[in-house]
Order: structure tokens, then C-alpha cells, then sequence
């Protein structure tokens, strides 16, 4: 892991093992399958949903500044907690929450490499006791929207300037145009399919290996760099709902070092229901 | 329903695994969010009533327990109330509060039941399935386990080659 551009930001499974009991570390788990951190989860670990804790409740929009600071007060983490986040499907939902995170600006934030699935497969304990923690004292900065995170507007005037990079890490049916979300999902939330105009099409889960490890430096800047997504360049990322981009923002930011990438949370649930928007479709079925 | 309801489905699946001699075999599932259902019915010709039910698949905590969960709701009932039982039915029953966020996962098992059901309803077609899920099974593996289809549309595929 030292090869990365920022290898403090991952841990692997041993460093968690013997932090376990450290009160200066939170572990978060984060996943897409609701009940899975109920069915088990590494000690002390608490959980975080992505839609029940970090999207405001109304709104299409992430959580307040006193929303945060309330959320992360009940879970026990303070401003100078080192917060460890790991999940199932390859980190998919940790790099998720940690990205939302990084909106309120949490200074320690780590990513435990390899994810759920690593910890299993190498027969470390699991419990189903939820542990409670004192709440902590947190105080947050205002939400900083700007600078790891775009704005539809933002990428409209993004593909049209010269020195950028866009990155569509959905699946190769939904940047065609084929499928409006991933196989086999219901169809259904997106007027139009396609991609927007000049993105890159590179999958997200091409960054990891197997054993959901992230893939070496080397793999990660040949696979980007192929495509034109170099680090020269100022990168957006997105997705269907943005969830899936903050692992390819993670990976650009982090592991490869690149010093402007933003995720475009709106992604093509906005996009592709706009009225007027520019949209390639290579699909002509 | 609570959580400790579907975790104890979960831990300890009802009704788990293959059987030979079933009249029919169904197979559902989303595949990219590992979420697969496979249902075998045996059923009696006489009542058409379910004698047994079993399921196979992997994936998430609520569409495993949910495949367990309807066995026991579905072993008895005719092809008449399979038909009749409607996804809305089941996810009350897991409980809406825990399950309304995976309505999909939720209701996979049932609506792969519904299918089984509409095969089985038709007695000369039973046998038949089962071949086609094989075929299906094939295809699932020869494109990389990266496909799933509904056997309806891999009949079609069968029939052009």
C-alpha cells in the first residue's frame, strides 16, 4: 500500500484487528445490503446507512452541518477520532460515507482495504452485539460543496472546457444507452439513456481485485490514463446516483494522487431527466 | 415482524436446497446486485396444492430470508392462492419498516414463486421447465454469470439456434 499517492488513507485487515480496542479509532460499517452489519459485524463497529444517515430526509441532498454534528455525536466520534469505514461489494458504500465525510471536512478518515468480505475470508471474528458509545462532542464546518463535489451547471460548463477529464463508471449498458441502471435493476427512474457528451466509460469495480483489494498504483494509472484521465487534468466522476463515483473518487484522489476530482452526486438520475441537456447514446436498439 | 424474525431466517434458511423430482424449477434474481433465487415445486396434480417447496440462491440478508420465509407460507397453498398472493402481502409480512428500502430483494423470492406457479398451472408444461432452467443455467455460465434472463426469453434464444 505504500506505492499509493496517500497510503495513510488505507489500513488493512491486521492494522483493524489490533485497533480494535482503541478509543481513538471508530470503525464504520457501510453497506448496500441493509441488514447485513445485523447479521455480523467486525467488534465495535457501528453502522452507517447511506440513506437513512447521511441524505437529508426530504431533500435530495446530504445532511446539514447540525445534522452531522448530531449524527456523528450519537455515534461516538469526535472531531479527532481516526474513522475507519469498511463495507460489503468492495468498499462500494465505505468510500460512499467517507466521501460524505470529507464534505464536513472529518480530518481521519481511513478506508480498510479489501473491505467486509476481506475480514471474512480471512476468518476474523464477527459479532452481533451493537456496542454504544458516550456521545462525543463534534463541531463541524459548514458542508463544503465546492471542492469534491459538482454540480450539474458545473458540468455543463466542465465538457465544454479544454484540461478536463470525465469519468461515466457505470456499466458499459448504461453508458450506451441500453439500460438507464445497472442489469437487471428495474429500468426505471431516468427519462432518457445514454452518457453525458465526452465522458470516458470505466467502470468502478475495474479498480479492485479479487479479493476487493484495490489494484497496485501501476494497474490503477494505466487503467485511467488509457482513457484520458490523467492527472494533468481536472476530473469529474459520476454515476446513477453518485455512489459508485465516490469509489473512482477515491481511487483518483487517494491511491493515484490526482489534486482536482469532484464527484457529481446528481449523476444521470439528474442528467438523463433533464429537459434540453446535451446526451450521446451509442445504443441503437 | 422484527429484525431478529429475518436474521433467524437468515442464519437458518427453511426449506434450503435442491430436490430431484420436482414438477417445476424456477429461477430469479439480479444478478449485479448478487441477489439469485432458484424454487423447486413439487406439486399435487390431483389439488394442485404445493407438497414441497425448496429454494437455492445467495445474496442479500432480506431476499435469503424472504425466499425462506414464503417457503413456509407456501408449502399447502394451491397455484390459485400463489397467483392470488401479491408482493405487497410479503413485505408486510417482513416487516415494511425494516424491508421498504430493498422492495426488489424483498420480493424476489415471491414473485419467482408466482412464476413457478404459472408454470405449474399448466401440468403438460411442468415437466418441461426444468430443461429450459438447465439451459438457462448454461447461457448464466457461458456469458461469464454476467446475464440472467427471464427462461421465457432463453426459450426464444434456444428456439434461433
Amino acid at each position: 500500500m505504500s506505492d499509493y499517492a496517500h497510503p495513510e488513507v488505507l489500513v488493512d485487515t491486521a492494522w483493524v484487528a489490533d485497533h480494535l480496542r482503541d478509543p481513538q479509532v471508530r470503525l464504520v460499517e457501510s453497506n448496500e445490503d441493509i441488514l447485513l452489519y445485523d447479521t455480523g459485524h467486525i467488534p465495535g463497529a457501528i453502522k452507517i446507512d447511506w440513506v437513512a444517515d447521511l441524505n437529508d430526509p426530504v431533500v435530495r441532498d446530504y445532511l446539514s452541518r447540525e445534522q452531522f454534528e448530531q449524527l456523528l455525536s450519537s455515534k461516538g466520534i469526535g472531531n479527532d477520532t481516526t474513522v475507519v469505514f469498511y463495507g460489503d461489494k468492495n468498499n462500494w458504500w465505505a468510500t460512499y460515507a467517507f466521501w460524505v465525510f470529507k464534505l464536513f471536512g472529518h480530518q481521519d478518515c481511513r478506508i480498510m482495504n479489501g473491505g467486509r468480505a476481506k475480514w471474512i475470508a480471512e476468518g476474523r471474528e464477527l459479532t452481533r452485539e451493537v456496542p454504544h458509545y458516550p456521545p462525543a462532542a463534534y463541531h463541524a464546518p459548514e458542508r463544503d460543496d465546492q471542492g469534491i463535489r459538482a454540480f450539474q451547471y458545473q458540468v455543463m460548463q466542465h465538457i465544454k472546457q479544454s484540461g478536463t477529464a470525465l469519468v461515466d463508471v457505470r456499466s458499459p449498458q448504461e453508458f450506451s444507452g441500453e439500460r438507464t441502471h445497472m442489469p437487471e435493476y428495474p429500468q426505471e427512474g431516468t427519462l432518457r439513456g445514454g452518457h453525458i457528451p465526452t465522458a470516458a466509460n470505466i467502470p468502478w469495480a475495474r479498480a479492485v481485485r479479487e479479493d476487493a483489494t484495490f489494484k497496485s498504483r501501476e494497474e490503477l494509472a494505466e487503467l485511467y490514463g488509457a482513457q484520458g484521465v490523467t492527472p494533468d487534468k481536472d476530473v469529474v466522476a459520476y454515476c446513477r446516483i453518485g455512489e459508485r463515483s465516490s469509489h473512482t473518487w477515491f481511487v483518483l484522489t487517494y491511491l493515484l494522487g490526482y489534486p482536482k476530482v469532484r464527484n457529481y452526486d446528481g449523476s444521470w438520475t439528474e442528467w438523463g431527466n433533464m429537459v434540453g441537456v446535451p446526451i450521446e447514446k451509442s445504443y441503437q436498439g | 415482524m422484527d429484525l431478529d424474525f429475518i436474521l433467524d431466517h437468515y442464519d437458518m434458511p427453511r426449506n434450503h436446497g435442491a430436490f430431484a423430482d420436482a414438477d417445476v424449477v424456477q429461477a430469479g434474481g439480479v444478478p449485479d446486485c448478487g441477489d439469485l433465487v432458484t424454487i423447486y415445486l413439487k406439486i399435487d396434480p390431483e389439488t394442485e396444492r404445493v407438497m414441497r417447496y425448496a429454494f437455492e440462491g445467495e445474496g442479500c440478508t432480506i431476499s435469503q430470508a424472504a425466499a425462506s420465509v414464503l417457503g413456509e407460507l407456501a408449502t399447502s397453498m394451491t397455484l390459485t392462492e400463489i397467483e392470488a398472493f401479491d408482493a405487497t402481502t410479503m413485505m408486510e409480512l417482513l416487516g415494511r419498516d425494516l424491508v421498504r428500502s430493498r422492495p426488489r430483494c424483498a420480493t424476489l423470492a415471491v414473485n419467482t414463486l408466482k412464476g413457478a406457479g404459472a408454470v405449474g398451472a399448466q401440468p403438460g408444461d411442468r415437466k418441461r421447465e426444468t430443461p429450459d432452467v438447465m439451459f438457462s443455467r448454461w447461457v448464466f455460465h457461458l456469458a461469464g454469470g454476467r446475464y440472467w434472463t427471464r427462461t421465457s426469453d432463453l426459450i426464444r434464444v434456444k428456439d434461433a439456434l
